[in-house]
């Protein structure tokens, strides 16, 4: 009998609402363990379930074909169904549940014992449900017993969350509902290629490019980008690393042409002097000569926005683009100084918003994942919220550790002195998505123990000592929390094979054998329960939303305290600040290394011509990849890297389109193709970072971070481009086919 | 350790300095003193034409707030000014009588107008008393008589074709000034530019509504207004531009008298080394516009070729920036002199601050394409020619010239090319090498950046969202589906960012024509 569940994609942040229809029927969702699951197929078997798209404010039935193609993973060959024990000779072979836990417990008994409780770490993910998330940093700091946990949002939207905090004192990605975006007549979207990213997005954008108001800051002609041409916007192409710069020079036109909205800046925000004389010094000009964007378009920019606000609305959106660089935060507050100048945020029509990436990176950054934080989006330093979840777990207050390292320094700190040496992994396939990635698969492999939990032998699930399978996204129930703030139901669709098993499960499991304080449900609903009492009276107020409010199709923003309605639009009536104002910070552009500074420093580095690399993602493929590049209608569209240069740059290199060429720096080396395209910038290189080994661009980027963020410098590196020769490309690919 | 600097001075350079050193204030190492001789601290000196016209505020030009500076403890005094510097004692003898003690003493004096030999104008260069009518335009007071003007829909005259010369006429002539510019030479800009691109400008701005009077010498001021105040300027040719207000645009001189009275050296400016030191004086230093950095040893490389100061306040801020880090070290009674030397400047790029307008200039722009002797001058020993390339359209107001060593800019100038006016002033300052095909940069203003519209291939990806092809998309018509929504059912095809719906719409509608034809 063919049963179906209304779920949410198993990808991005835009989380389209999907039914899932399986023909073969469903395993009662009463029955939490696994069910009679049918044995992995070959890649090409046909999928267990019928996907299709879902009507729902965000996407409106839109899928991209990530989400068309996602149930192929559910019975894919490499499916991870046993957990698996490295051996000596470096194999990975399969053993028991309870062998695997007693392994891993042990392993951490015996780190604990001989270093201390920090030896032991955790990095989660911002895929992880609301419910598994909240556990993981309960379970990390109570079972464990340990600070040293931090997760991938910290590459993702940790810059956008300080500068959010920092200025309104919440951090929600978008603090209104996505289809108010509908109704605007100008959205500035800065570092962000949604038509890639998110591709139902783009329908929101409609409105604004009838308008002739989309405008788009990318240093490539994005499909985003493209999306401006024939008078449905502006196009402004900045030079790498100039994005800070180019928002002081637009706050600077809105300063002296009086495009300021003075009556709200005056009520409802603090800082202005202090931001009219930081945005001095950026005339337009000037902004020019730095950036590359022409004087003219900075003007119209400035006044678009201030005229949208007016009329139909303006919306300023921030991406990765612009936040992850070591001045991420700063440029992300520039941006908010910027709508904060035109009155956007917390105005009816009008807003600020940055645009989460991970499937929960919003609800993943809420709950206790992050090294300094508790649930509800509470401060591990403050004593009242240290008291009040103390509470909630029952546990005496001072047995919950301080803050830990935010993940680059705890990536960094792996096998080192005083460093982790027994690590858990969640959700995250760091060996090809941290920055520097070849330092990082050094540091897996000089811990004690690595535990991996994925469904897939990820290219860091094969660093591991043991894998621990788990559920895909159609076979648990549970919460995530949208990119607007909405937290939405995930429901079961599918039964697991029979040696899958939920992280909640495990959690509990080895609380057990941990003799850990507190408890650990493997029941998602009964998480959320606590996680509710949990985050109540946090930033992050989850204590009015329950299971059946959501089943029933109820939109639930929060915050949501208990008895409350939610919060589709945030600071209507004032921001989180005590004085209920906006604060306005002051920023300025640091002096950062050009590509010619560091070659002119770097006269003995790589052969080849020193460019600038960018990096970012593919329409068809979704993070480290370690999920899209095994469907094969993905694989066969982008089934390798390819690095995209100007036909103007290529011609002096040598390069033609489809030659190998090297990609290298101090750090590490990429060998891909070449592809031709004037949508680039010719000083500039793009690479996807989607691809392993020595198609990895992480091995270029560098592990510096922000000092307010701690988020690392991703897109702005210095390589030296050259094509491969002959006798090379020949060694080099024999090497690619052996390993 | 603990050091008393006082910086002479209160522009936006002094403004930089001062914010670089706050932390050395906060942390004990610095006792700080700043001089300032107008009224007003520290605003935008570069955007006084803009407030002259009224396209910006006083407000706004501010760029310190002195009683956020008070609160560190920075000891600020406006409208005093320096009589004189006691370097026996290490001490500025102050026009109220005080005196203050300096361990470091920083000159950021900047410069004055040029004030031409006029008859009609007072020719004393250090305090020139200008009659009513006659302006330069520095600074707020400056700024409030062209305001003035403007706002009363006055005639204007620009003396002289510089930068700021243009900026001014183009923004008063925007805002509502009858605006003449009077300036020397056969075109604006003088040497900076050559003849092509001169004409290329002067036609701008005639077309702004900008009137031009080149090849001008002019003589004196007539003052035959009614209140006795400006009426023309006489050129020596006998005739006369007549006019409500007199804007003396002639350049910039540093002021240097101050450190002349105290016997140190200057040439344009205060002499300083390549650590902004006086020359022989470790106490003393000197940036900004009153500043010329040309050290005393006579084989310097990178003095031979300097040029005095720039006028541009870019240097003056990287100065700033670099002694800030230095006087620190130094307070600190570290070893400053690890500290690597300030780099020489490039040599400047303006850009024109206008709305109308787009011009660009770096370099040397002499050389045409054609001057073999000129552009192979200096290729010796390996060092590679020069070569430059030229396009000229004076019908649509565009002009480029790039003058390139080894594929590296040496000269850049772009007149109504806004895009390519970018990219060449970045190519230039990164020093970096142009694509060999030099079109390249031509095109970027051009509509071919833009992907073309144009009808969908159906042998391409029509759905990139979906990932489908024209053909899926004609075989579903031919299967019978007759709406974008039938087609989107039964091949995915527009069901993401539903950006193709259109061409699903143009590929059914050619199978139906097909299919009667």
């Amino acid at each position: 009998m063919a049963t179906s569940a209304d779920t949410h994609c198993p990808y991005c942040a835009l989380q389209c609402a999907m039914t899932l229809t399986s023909p073969a029927g469903l395993a009662p969702a009463s029955q939490p363990g696994p069910g009679p699951a049918p044995a992995p197929a070959g890649p090409t078997a046909p999928p267990l379930l019928d996907v299709a798209g879902r009507d729902f404010p965000t996407n409106r039935g839109g899928l991209c074909r990530k989400g068309w193609t996602s149930a192929t993973l559910l019975n894919h060959a490499g499916r991870i169904t046993e957990p698996l024990l490295k051996g000596a000779d470096g194999i990975h072979r399969p053993i028991g549940w309870d062998q695997a836990l007693d392994l891993a417990a042990t392993a951490v008994k015996d780190a604990r014992a001989r270093y201390g409780a920090d030896a032991v770490g955790v990095f989660g993910g911002g895929g992880l449900t609301n419910e598994k998330a909240y556990q993981l940093g309960k379970f990390a700091r109570l079972a464990l017993g340990t600070s040293r946990i931090d997760y991938n949002g910290r590459f993702c939207m940790s810059s956008a969350a300080a500068a959010g905090m920092r200025a309104f004192g919440v951090d929600r990605g978008l603090p209104f509902p996505l289809d108010a975006l509908d109704t605007a007549s100008t959205i500035l979207m800065l570092g962000s290629n949604v038509a890639e990213t998110m591709p139902p997005f783009v329908q929101h954008l409609q409105g604004a490019r009838d308008a002739g108001g989309l405008i788009v800051v990318d240093p490539r002609r994005s499909a985003t980008a493209a999306f401006t041409a024939d008078g449905a916007g502006l196009h402004l192409q900045p030079l790498p690393g100039s994005d800070l710069t180019l928002l002081l020079g637009l706050s600077h036109v809105v300063i002296h042409e009086n495009l300021v909205d003075a009556a709200y800046v005056q009520e409802r925000t603090s800082g202005y002097g202090a931001v009219v004389r930081s945005v001095n010094a950026f005339w337009p000009e000037r902004v020019q000569s730095i950036t590359g964007v022409p004087a003219d378009l900075i003007r119209e920019t400035a006044r678009r926005l201030a005229a949208g606000a007016r009329r139909g609305g303006s919306y300023i959106l921030t991406g990765r683009g612009v936040e992850q660089h070591v001045d991420g935060t700063d440029t992300a507050t520039a941006a908010i100084n910027l709508s904060l100048l035109l009155g956007l945020p917390g105005s009816a029509r009008s807003g600020y918003g940055t645009l989460t990436g991970q499937g929960n990176g919003q609800g993943g950054r809420e709950h206790g994942q992050k090294a300094d934080q508790l649930p509800g989006y509470r401060k591990i330093t403050d004593p009242a919220a240290r008291a009040h979840v103390a509470a909630v777990w029952g546990v005496p207050e001072d047995l919950i550790p301080g803050p830990g390292l935010p993940a680059v320094q705890l990536l960094k700190s792996l096998g080192q002195p005083n460093g982790v040496r027994c690590f858990f992994v969640h959700a995250s396939n760091i060996a090809v998505a941290a920055p520097d990635a070849n330092a990082v698969i050094q540091g897996l492999r000089s811990l004690d123990f690595l535990v991996v939990c994925d469904f897939f032998m990820s290219e860091t699930a094969a660093e591991a000592d043991l894998i621990l399978p788990v559920l895909q996204w159609a076979e648990e129930d549970g919460t995530l929390t949208n990119l607007e703030g909405r937290v939405l139901r995930r429901r079961r669709a599918i039964s697991p094979p029979a040696g899958a098993r939920s992280e909640l499960w495990i959690m509990a499991r080895l609380a057990e054998r941990l003799d850990a304080p507190s408890t650990y449900s493997e029941d998602p609903e009964t998480v959320f329960e606590e996680l509710r009492r949990a985050s109540a009276g946090g930033l992050a107020d989850y204590s009015g939303i329950d299971y059946a409010m959501l089943d029933r199709g109820q939109a639930a923003y929060w915050p949501y305290p208990a008895g409350s309605t939610g919060t589709p639009r945030l600071f209507r009536d004032g921001f989180a600040h005590p004085d209920g104002k906006a604060v306005m910070v002051p920023v300025a552009p640091r002096r950062r290394r050009t590509p010619a500074a560091e070659a002119a420093g770097n006269p003995t580095g790589p052969a080849g011509t020193p460019m600038t690399l960018i990096t970012g993602r593919l329409l068809e493929h979704y993070q480290s990849g370690a999920q899209t590049r095994r469907v094969p209608e993905l694989a066969a569209v982008q089934p390798a890297a390819r690095m995209q240069l100007h036909p103007g740059a290529a011609a002096a290199m040598g390069i033609g389109a489809g030659t190998l060429v090297s990609v290298s720096n101090g750090r590490g080396e990429v060998v891909c193709r070449a592809e031709l395209s004037t949508a680039i910038r010719p000083e500039t290189v793009f690479l996807p970072f989607h691809f392993p080994g020595a198609e990895s661009a992480n091995r270029l980027t560098e592990a510096a971070t922000d000092p307010v963020s701690g988020m690392p410098e991703f897109k702005f590196n210095t390589v030296w481009v050259r094509p491969v020769t002959a006798p090379e490309s020949a060694r080099m690919l024999q090497t690619t086919e052996a390993s | 350790m603990s050091e008393q600097i006082v910086i002479v001075g209160f522009g936006p350079v002094a403004a930089r300095l001062v914010d670089e050193l706050l932390p050395a204030v906060r942390s004990g190492h610095v006792r700080l003193t700043v001089l300032g001789e107008e009224a007003e601290a520290a605003y935008n000196r570069v955007l006084v034409a803009d407030l002259g016209v009224g396209r910006t505020t006083a407000d706004a030009l501010a760029l310190t707030d002195t009683s956020d500076l008070a609160a560190e403890g920075v000891d600020i005094r406006l409208g005093i000014r320096v009589r004189r510097v006691d370097r026996a004692r290490q001490q500025v003898v102050l026009s109220d009588g005080a005196s203050v003690h300096y361990d470091r003493l920083v000159f950021a004096t900047g410069s004055r107008p040029v004030i031409p030999n006029l008859t009609g104008i007072n020719p004393d260069p250090s305090s020139p008393v200008l009659p009513a009518g006659v302006t330069a335009l520095r600074d707020l007071r400056d700024a409030e008589v062209l305001r003035q003007a403007v706002d009363g829909g006055k005639r204007v005259v620009v003396l002289g074709g510089g930068v700021l010369g243009l900026e001014t006429a183009l923004a008063a002539s925007e805002e509502g000034a009858t605006v003449t510019v009077v300036h020397n030479g056969p075109h604006p800009l003088g040497r900076s530019i050559d003849r092509g691109g001169g004409a290329v400008l002067a036609a701008g701005l005639r077309r702004c509504g900008v009137r031009v009077a080149g090849n001008a010498r002019s003589t004196g001021v007539e003052h035959n207004a009614p209140d006795g105040g400006f009426s023309a300027l006489l050129l020596d040719d006998g005739s006369a531009i007549d006019g409500d207000l007199l804007v003396i645009s002639c350049g910039v001189r540093p002021r240097t008298e101050l450190a002349e009275g105290c016997g140190l050296s200057t040439g344009t400016g205060i002499l300083v080394d390549h650590r902004l030191r006086a020359h022989h004086e470790p106490h003393i230093f000197a940036i900004g516009d009153c500043a010329e950095v040309r050290c005393p040893d006579p084989g310097c490389a990178a003095c031979r070729h300097a040029s005095g100061p720039s006028g541009l306040v870019g240097p003056g801020w990287r100065q700033a920036e670099w002694l800030a880090g230095y006087l620190t070290l130094l307070a600190e009674g570290a070893d400053a002199d690890v500290l690597p030397a300030l780099p020489p400047e490039q040599p400047g790029v303006v850009v024109l601050k206008a709305r109308g307008m787009n011009l660009a200039v770096a370099g040397d722009n002499a050389a045409e394409p054609w001057d073999e002797e000129i552009l192979t001058a200096g290729a010796v020993n390996g060092r590679p020619r020069r070569h430059v390339s030229q396009w000229a359209d004076p019908e649509h107001g565009r002009y480029v010239k790039m003058t390139t060593r080894g594929g590296v800019l040496e000269g850049l100038l772009a007149v109504g090319m806004p895009r390519t006016a970018a990219e060449l002033v970045g190519l230039f300052e990164r020093g970096a090498e142009l694509p060999a095909d030099r079109s390249l940069l031509l095109r970027l203003d051009g509509p071919d950046q833009l992907p073309g519209g144009g009808a969908a291939d159906p042998a391409g990806t029509v759905c990139r969202c979906a990932g489908v092809s024209g053909a899926a998309i004609m075989t579903a018509a031919s299967d019978g589906c007759s709406t974008v929504a039938e087609v989107s059912k039964a091949t995915r095809a527009g069901t993401g960012c539903g950006g193709c719906h259109e061409d699903i719409k143009g590929l059914i509608e050619r199978h139906f024509q097909a299919a009667a034809a």
